[in-house]
């Protein structure tokens, strides 16, 4: 069975990916499963500088979920070249890079420079982060700068074959609206979604569980939110769309492809299962085949509304 | 480190709300050393969605059994406690860089606060181990507990001291109060695990004292991925940086943790 799928020019192995923020740079888990048979690994954010992160706590537990509030800590774009990069090369799967930055400059100089690097197979815009002061979800829910910090991305990219993969946020009033804006804006294809902003109060304290007060909500809990966003930008928009949020089984993923994904990604479930992703991928074939399709992107034909 | 189902094979409570957990540990794993750590899935559904990081108590490679000591506060280890002989865990493991040795002349002094008894536990019987061979001065381990209804039931290495807040048992004060008024002959070199307050009152003391430029701090902090992808468990620094718990420790110098930033 061919898993392959086509994400704006890259072609995948096959559609089943790890979410940034959720996979470190790869060697993390490396004694866990085999991550060459990934479709695609997606970094954790790089921002031109090194960024510390937030105060802790970062984490709370939720039903069927978690906060966090990281902060987009990373050791900035040239520890990640010198240090991330050259282990990262050695992946058989797809090496896709968060990029984020606090204004559209720091974007730019994050994808200037990565264009000057092998090993590289696509960047993800991460418009969406919630636990960020500047940048981020700012950036994420204004109609115009997605579509201008997207054309400026497009602009300055060498590698037309390096697809510009934009991440929407569901913290937004109609995220249709926002995926056409990336498209607009010359993006290859969207991602969605990135985490809901949540809060976690402890009443004995009386004050928020994380240092920061809100964090992004992620895991099970989220899952019918992203399906519906991505069922919904699916007939917004014509690029592909890469579906996250709470998936950890193949019937999980098979919601995602339904609704309109053409890849997807796992994250908050790694947590709790490193080899769920495999598991998801292994399944992925015989369930197509005894589905009479041929490929993953005919999955979607397969809806009824 | 493996994910893999392990069989319960004893579950002792050792206090109140306290339980030992003992597992099967296969033989092909690395041997857990103390102050490393494991992560359980504790429960059977989605909540709680995040695998629950416990430090090793015991390892019996005979048996081919490790345990950890618990207490029961939460979801995650209101489930674990009520686990059966045959039942099955989910364990991750091991994980995280463990205690180094002590310096050579000095008296290891070990001091847990409340569930910091597990993994201090493991290395008070491995430093009588290592001090029998002759490879490091005899150890003494101190417990602090508000009262000695919450003192532990379980096997203590010989020198142990208990100190309890209302003076019902042992030392009638805090273990850092005990370890103030400790007179010995050789310097002491800390180690310690337990609630934040502790092990900041235990920085400040090795600060006061002359010499002592490092002491051995294992910590504990909510993890997500817990072999650090995620980021979400880092412990503040006083240099005003952070590292992982679960990667980069969780033991670390404790003279380098910001125990006022982690407190806050």
């Amino acid at each position: 069975m061919d898993l392959r799928v086509n994400i704006g020019g890259l072609t995948l192995a096959n559609p089943v990916g790890v979410a940034s923020g959720t996979f470190g740079y790869g060697d993390e888990y490396a004694g866990l499963f085999d991550i060459d048979r990934l479709g695609a690994l997606y970094t954790k954010a790089v921002t031109p500088e090194a960024r510390a992160g937030n105060r802790t706590p970062r984490l709370a537990d939720t039903p069927a979920g978690m906060l966090n509030s990281i902060g987009l800590a990373n050791p900035g774009l040239d520890s990640f070249i010198t240090d991330k990069l050259p282990a990262l090369r050695q992946r058989r799967c797809a090496v896709i890079v968060n990029v984020a930055g606090t204004c559209p400059e720091e974007y730019q100089a994050v994808v200037e420079r990565l264009e000057t690097v092998e090993g590289l197979a696509g960047y993800e815009i991460n418009i969406s982060c919630p636990n960020v002061k500047a940048g981020g979800l700012a950036l994420g829910t204004d109609l115009k700068l997605v579509e201008s910090l997207t054309r400026r991305l497009r602009d300055c990219r060498q590698r037309p074959e390096r697809p510009l993969i934009v991440k929407l946020s569901p913290n937004v009033t109609d995220i249709a609206e926002i995926a056409r804006a990336a498209e607009a804006g010359g993006a290859d294809a969207v991602s969605c979604i990135n985490t809901l902003v949540g809060m976690v109060i402890d009443v004995q304290k009386q004050r928020p569980v994380l240092a920061m007060g809100t964090g992004g909500l992620s895991g099970p809990a989220i899952r019918p939110v992203g399906v519906a966003c991505v069922y919904k930008v699916s007939r917004a928009v014509g690029i592909p769309i890469i579906g996250l949020g709470g998936i950890g089984c193949l019937d999980d993923a098979l919601q995602y492809f339904l609704a309109g994904a053409s890849a997807i990604q796992i994250g908050t479930a790694l947590f709790r299962r490193p080899e769920c992703a495999l598991e998801i991928l292994d399944g992925l074939a015989p369930w197509l085949e005894a589905n009479h399709l041929s490929s993953v992107t005919e999955i979607k034909r397969l809806l009824k509304v | 480190m493996k994910r893999f189902d392990s069989t319960v094979t004893e579950l002792q409570p050792v206090a109140s709300d306290y339980f030992r957990i003992t597992f099967q540990w296969p033989v092909t794993l690395p041997l857990p050393q103390p102050g490393c750590f494991l992560t359980v899935s504790a429960g059977s559904g989605f909540d709680p969605a995040l695998r629950r990081p416990f430090a090793f108590s015991d390892v019996d490679p005979a048996r081919g059994t490790a345990a950890f000591i618990f207490q029961r506060r939460g979801r995650g280890t209101a489930w674990l406690a009520e686990r059966r002989p045959g039942d099955s865990l989910d364990v991750l493991g091991p994980l995280g860089a463990g205690f180094r040795a002590p310096p050579s002349g000095a008296r290891p002094v070990l001091v847990a606060g409340g569930i910091g008894l597990g993994p201090m536990l493991f290395l008070a019987r491995q430093l009588h181990q290592t001090a029998a061979a002759g490879r490091n001065e005899v150890p003494i381990l101190v417990l602090g507990y508000r009262s000695a209804s919450q003192a532990p039931s379980v096997d203590l290495p010989p020198g142990s001291v208990i100190c309890t807040d209302d003076g019902m048992r042992g030392f009638h004060g805090s273990a850092v109060a005990y370890l103030d008024q400790l007179a010995d002959a050789l310097p002491p070199y800390y180690y310690a695990c337990g609630p934040v307050a502790m092990m900041a009152a235990i920085d400040r003391l090795a600060a006061a004292r002359a010499g002592q430029a490092d002491w051995q701090a294992a910590t504990e902090q909510w993890m997500a991925c817990g072999v650090g992808a995620c980021q979400g468990c880092v412990i503040p620094f006083k240099d005003g940086g952070f590292k992982r718990c679960c990667a980069d420790g969780p033991v670390f110098n404790g003279r380098m943790v910001d125990w006022v930033g982690l407190q806050e």
